[in-house]
C-alpha cells in the first residue's frame, strides 16, 4: 500500500510593531537633523485653502527683507500662482502634486534638488491647503504652523483634532475681517489649547501688517532654539 | 485620502518581511490604528482589498485592532483621552503625553510553512 502523504502546515506570527510610515519618519527625522545643523529652521505650513498661507508668507519675505534669507517650497494642485508671487521675493519653487491633497517626502527633495544649495535662515514649506492629510505626513520640518483664518470658525480646532495637536504654531489670520465674522479669537485658541496647550499662538493681517512682527519673532524664538535640547 | 498610498507601503513591507522569513504564505496581517493616525479603518479595508488582489498576497486576511487614544499624566499615569481633550481627568494637568492611538501601526503577520510528511 502506498504512504499517504499529507502536507503539514505549520504557522507562524511574527511580532512587527512598527508605524506603517516609520521609513518615512526616520528620512524626515534625517533632513530635520540636517537642516538643523546648519541653522535653517524648517516651518510647514498648513491650514485649510484660501486661509491666508501665501499672504502670510509675502508679509513674512517683506518683514525680513535685508535682515533674514529665506527659501519658499510650495505646493499646489495645479498652477504655479503662488511661485509667481513669491519669486519676486525669495527663491522659491513651486511644487505641484497633481492629485495629491498633501505633501510627501519625494516632492520636497525634487523642490530642494530645485532650489540648489540653501543659503538661507528659514526654509518655508507652503503645504497643500487641506486640514486633514497633511497632519499625517512629516515632511522634516522643526515647526508645523497652522492658520485658522477668521472666516473659517472658530470651532475648527476640534473638528481637526491631528492638525491641531501636531502643531506647534497657531496662527490666527485674516484679523481685519473680526468686525464683520462671528469669530472669537479667545474662542479659537481655547479650542486649540484644550487639544495642544503648548501651542504658541499669533493674530496676524498679512494685509495690513498688524501682528506680523510678533509672528517673525516667534520664527527666530524657534529658530534660536534649535540645537537647544528639548523635551520630549 | 492617503489611505491607499499607505496599503500599498503596508503591503511592501509585509512582502518584504515574508521574504526575510523564508516567504511562506502570508494568511494574516495585523495593523493597528488609532483615533488620532490619521486613517480610517473603513478606507484602509477597502484599499486592502483592491490592492492585495493579484499579489504574493492575496490570501491574507487584515484584521484591523482599533486602539483607543491613551495619554499619560505624570502625576497620575495613563488615561483614556475622550474627544480629543487632552486634560488628565485627576488632576486637571494638560500637559501629557500620547502613549497609543496615535499610530497606524503594523502589529505582526501570520504566514503558514509548508512541509510534506508521510503519515
Amino acid at each position: 500500500m502506498t504512504p499517504v502523504v499529507a502536507p503539514v502546515v505549520t504557522s507562524q506570527t511574527v511580532a512587527v510593531n512598527r508605524d506603517v510610515q516609520s521609513a518615512a519618519r526616520a528620512a524626515a527625522a534625517r533632513l530635520r537633523a540636517e537642516w538643523a545643523s546648519r541653522g535653517i529652521l524648517a516651518v510647514n505650513l498648513i491650514s485649510s485653502p484660501g486661509a491666508g498661507k501665501t499672504s502670510l508668507l509675502e508679509a513674512t519675505a517683506c518683514h525680513f527683507a535685508g535682515k533674514r534669507k529665506i527659501a519658499i517650497l510650495v505646493g499646489d494642485l495645479a498652477t504655479d500662482r503662488d511661485a509667481q508671487r513669491l519669486a519676486p521675493l525669495a527663491p522659491t519653487v513651486q511644487l505641484t502634486t497633481g492629485g495629491a491633497c498633501h505633501l510627501e517626502l519625494p516632492l520636497i527633495q525634487r523642490g530642494l534638488d530645485q532650489l540648489g544649495t540653501l543659503d538661507c535662515e528659514f526654509l518655508f514649506i507652503e503645504n497643500v491647503g487641506n486640514l486633514v492629510c497633511p497632519a499625517s505626513h512629516d515632511l522634516g520640518e522643526h515647526v508645523r504652523v497652522i492658520l485658522l483664518s477668521t472666516t473659517e470658525g472658530d470651532d475648527k480646532p476640534a473638528k481637526y483634532p491631528k492638525a491641531f495637536r501636531t502643531s506647534q504654531i497657531l496662527v490666527v489670520s485674516k484679523t481685519d475681517l473680526l468686525p464683520y465674522v462671528p469669530f472669537s479669537v479667545e474662542a479659537a485658541i481655547a479650542d486649540a489649547h484644550s487639544i495642544q496647550p503648548d501651542l504658541d499662538c499669533v493674530a496676524v493681517c498679512s494685509r495690513s501688517g498688524d501682528g506680523i512682527a510678533e509672528w517673525c519673532e516667534l520664527l527666530d524664538w524657534h529658530r534660536a532654539a534649535l540645537n537647544s535640547p528639548k523635551p520630549a | 485620502m492617503h489611505e491607499a498610498s499607505l496599503v500599498r507601503s503596508l503591503l511592501n513591507q509585509v512582502t518584504d518581511l515574508a521574504r526575510q522569513h523564508g516567504g511562506g504564505s502570508v494568511t494574516e496581517i495585523r495593523v493597528e490604528i488609532g483615533p488620532l493616525a490619521g486613517v480610517e479603518p473603513l478606507l484602509v479595508r477597502s484599499a486592502f482589498e483592491q490592492l492585495v488582489c493579484g499579489t504574493e498576497l492575496d490570501d491574507a486576511t487584515l484584521v484591523i485592532d482599533e486602539v483607543p487614544l491613551v495619554a499619560r499624566c505624570e502625576t497620575c499615569g495613563e488615561f483614556a483621552v475622550d474627544g480629543f481633550r487632552f486634560r488628565c481627568p485627576g488632576c486637571d494637568a494638560s500637559r501629557v503625553t500620547v502613549v497609543r492611538g496615535d499610530e497606524f501601526r503594523i502589529a505582526s503577520f501570520t504566514f503558514a510553512e509548508t512541509a510534506e510528511n508521510p503519515i
